[in-house]
């Protein structure tokens, strides 16, 4: 059972897997970071984006690329009135955060049953096959899926980076994300920042679910369970905090992953509450802060 | 004739479930929504204490609110640290972990749910003797909760809940007051449970799972969060309004996730258009004071 070549393999499969477990953390918390919105509505985002490239792909037939640019094209549209028609009367109305809560995961529960309405209950992968390629690397299995989700996670990851620190755009998020009424002081638009933050965490909710939807079968409310793990997450990560979300996600994804060590696979899913349950009690700022305070 | 008792049924349910929620979440301001879970709680336990020690429907029913009662204590000693929007996604986690449990034991049925629950009553009669129960529970519940808000003791609530810190400051125990609301709303989603694990006979962990919670949301927003009567009037409308397009004779496939739509489009639309929903809350009673 521990024998090193198992733990590689385990190791390695636990980190492509998180790959798009880290591309939706990383959209969930850089909501919360710039409008301290637990935006719950994402799991609609991401079935809108799975949704929309399934049907390019298999009702269409559109090659590949065009599906991805659809399937941005109208998460983004989604996305884009859920602010401007939606969040941004609640917050002119200064709304409590149950609200906002309520708001956001009806209109996720609504795309649901929009999406199940259209496309039914059966479970559907975005290609018919969903086996890759794999070659042994040492004595690791690595498949091209693998390494697509890998290179694509780090590429996005590195380039949201880049364009926090360096862009003008991206300097203004983080002005924002520190305190919106200052920013605004200093002339920023914040109203123009919120669309840019939810354009950004499209990007990387639809290159989440063309990873996931090709290899794993989707249905309509599949996307909630996923999104909890973002917001599981994005709690241990620390909520100021993109990089530790993200963190904490491919920390979590080995967990899950090495756990099938020890407790059985059905099992597995508690181990995230668990820690969704002692995280809130016991770190509520994140693992990192909770420490330094104690 | 079965339909509309099971209609009647499910009310009489809703009613006890949109009520008891609103006295946690509208009234005390306790951002919790693992409500269904507590609803689970009461009918899971009836249900296994009549197939396993053939307990009678009343005793079991209790012995699920008062299960359901217990638990809630690992919503409301949270409560005491975390408030807010922490609260809401420790309440999730509390919900989704305490299912993953129901649908990996063999006991409670597993994925599969647990069926086979006898029924007290056999014959024509059943349907109506438990609409009987379950609209009669209903009406109990909203008496008991209009009795603890219109008196001191909800005055204590609102009191809480609009200003914590000023409120402890004048030496009040909001510690108390919590646990004992969370208590109350999850024994009676308890009850709750036990009528409809009786009538229906089968429980399926699904049922329980986030959706539950937008429903009974729904329920409370729609009709007036923090009113006595409007979750009446939302559980009733919600209820009634998808049987409106039952009549259109739609393939099951379209019709689950047509009435779904008209349940959300319902409350985005009053979010906006309504915020106070259809039954605005009441005004606080006035204090009285006893003549010298």
């Amino acid at each position: 059972m521990f024998d090193p070549a198992v733990l590689a393999q385990i190791l390695w499969t636990g980190l492509a897997t998180s790959s798009y477990m880290v591309l939706f953390t990383i959209a969930f918390s850089l909501v919360l970071k710039v409008m301290k919105l637990w935006n719950f509505a994402q799991a609609g985002m991401m079935a809108i984006a799975f949704y929309a490239m399934y049907a390019a792909v298999n009702r269409f037939a559109w090659p590949t690329a065009a599906a991805v640019v659809f399937g941005l094209a109208v998460t983004l549209a989604a996305t884009l009135a859920f602010e401007i028609w939606g969040l941004r009367t609640l917050r002119a109305r200064r709304s409590s955060s149950l609200l906002f809560f309520i708001f956001t995961l009806v209109c996720s529960e609504f795309a649901a049953y929009v999406l199940t309405l259209v496309f039914g209950t059966e479970p559907v992968t975005l290609f018919p096959e969903i086996l890759s390629p794999v070659r042994v690397i040492g004595q690791i299995a690595v498949s091209d899926w693998d390494l697509l989700g890998v290179g694509v996670t780090l590429a996005l990851g590195i380039a949201l980076a880049l364009y926090l620190r360096f862009s003008r755009d991206g300097q203004f998020v983080l002005a924002v994300s520190d305190n919106a009424e200052l920013a605004e002081l200093y002339g920023i638009d914040a109203k123009r920042v919120y669309l840019v933050a939810f354009s950004i965490a499209t990007v990387f909710v639809c290159a989440g679910m063309y990873l996931y939807g090709s290899r794993t079968a989707v249905i309509p409310t599949a996307p909630l369970q996923l999104m909890l793990f973002a917001v599981i997450a994005t709690l241990l990560g620390g909520m100021g905090s993109v990089l530790g979300g993200a963190l904490a996600a491919v920390g979590l994804s080995l967990l899950q992953s090495y756990s099938v060590l020890f407790i059985p696979s059905q099992w597995q899913g508690l181990i995230l509450y668990v820690f969704l349950f002692v995280t809130i009690l016991f770190f509520p700022g994140g693992v990192r802060r909770g420490f330094k305070a104690a | 004739m079965e339909y509309v008792y099971s209609i009647l049924i499910l009310v009489g349910i809703y009613v006890v479930l949109a009520s008891s929620f609103n006295l946690i979440i509208g009234t005390a301001g306790l951002v919790s929504i693992a409500h269904p879970i507590f609803f689970a709680l009461g009918a899971y336990t009836s249900g296994l204490l009549a197939i396993h020690f053939g307990l009678n429907p009343i005793a079991g029913t209790l012995a699920g609110a008062a299960v359901a009662g217990v638990f809630s204590l690992m919503i409301s000693l949270p409560s005491l640290r975390v408030s807010g929007d922490y609260l809401l996604i420790t309440s999730i986690g509390f919900q989704l972990g305490l299912l993953q449990v129901i649908k990996n034991l063999e006991l409670t049925g597993s994925q599969g749910g647990l069926s086979n629950i006898p029924t007290p009553i056999a014959g024509p009669e059943r349907g109506w003797i438990f609409s009987l129960v379950a609209l009669a529970a209903g009406a109990a519940t909203v008496l008991l909760i209009r009795w603890i808000v219109r008196g001191p003791y909800g005055r204590a609530i609102s009191a809480m809940r609009d200003d914590e810190l000023a409120f402890v400051a004048l030496g009040r125990d909001a510690t108390r007051i919590k646990i004992v609301i969370f208590a109350v709303g999850s024994a009676l989603a308890g009850i709750a449970g036990g009528i409809y694990a009786f009538y229906f006979q089968y429980l399926s962990p699904e049922q329980f799972e986030i959706l539950a919670s937008g429903t009974m949301l729904t329920m409370v927003v729609v009709g007036g969060m923090g009113s006595t009567w409007g979750p009446v009037v939302g559980a009733v409308l919600l209820l009634a309004l998808p049987q409106a397009i039952t009549f259109l004779r739609l393939p099951l496939s379209y019709m689950a996730p047509l009435q779904g739509m008209i349940f959300t489009l319902l409350v985005i639309l009053f979010l906006f258009l309504r915020p106070q929903g259809l039954v605005a809350p009441e005004a606080p009673a006035p204090l009285r004071h006893k003549k010298q």
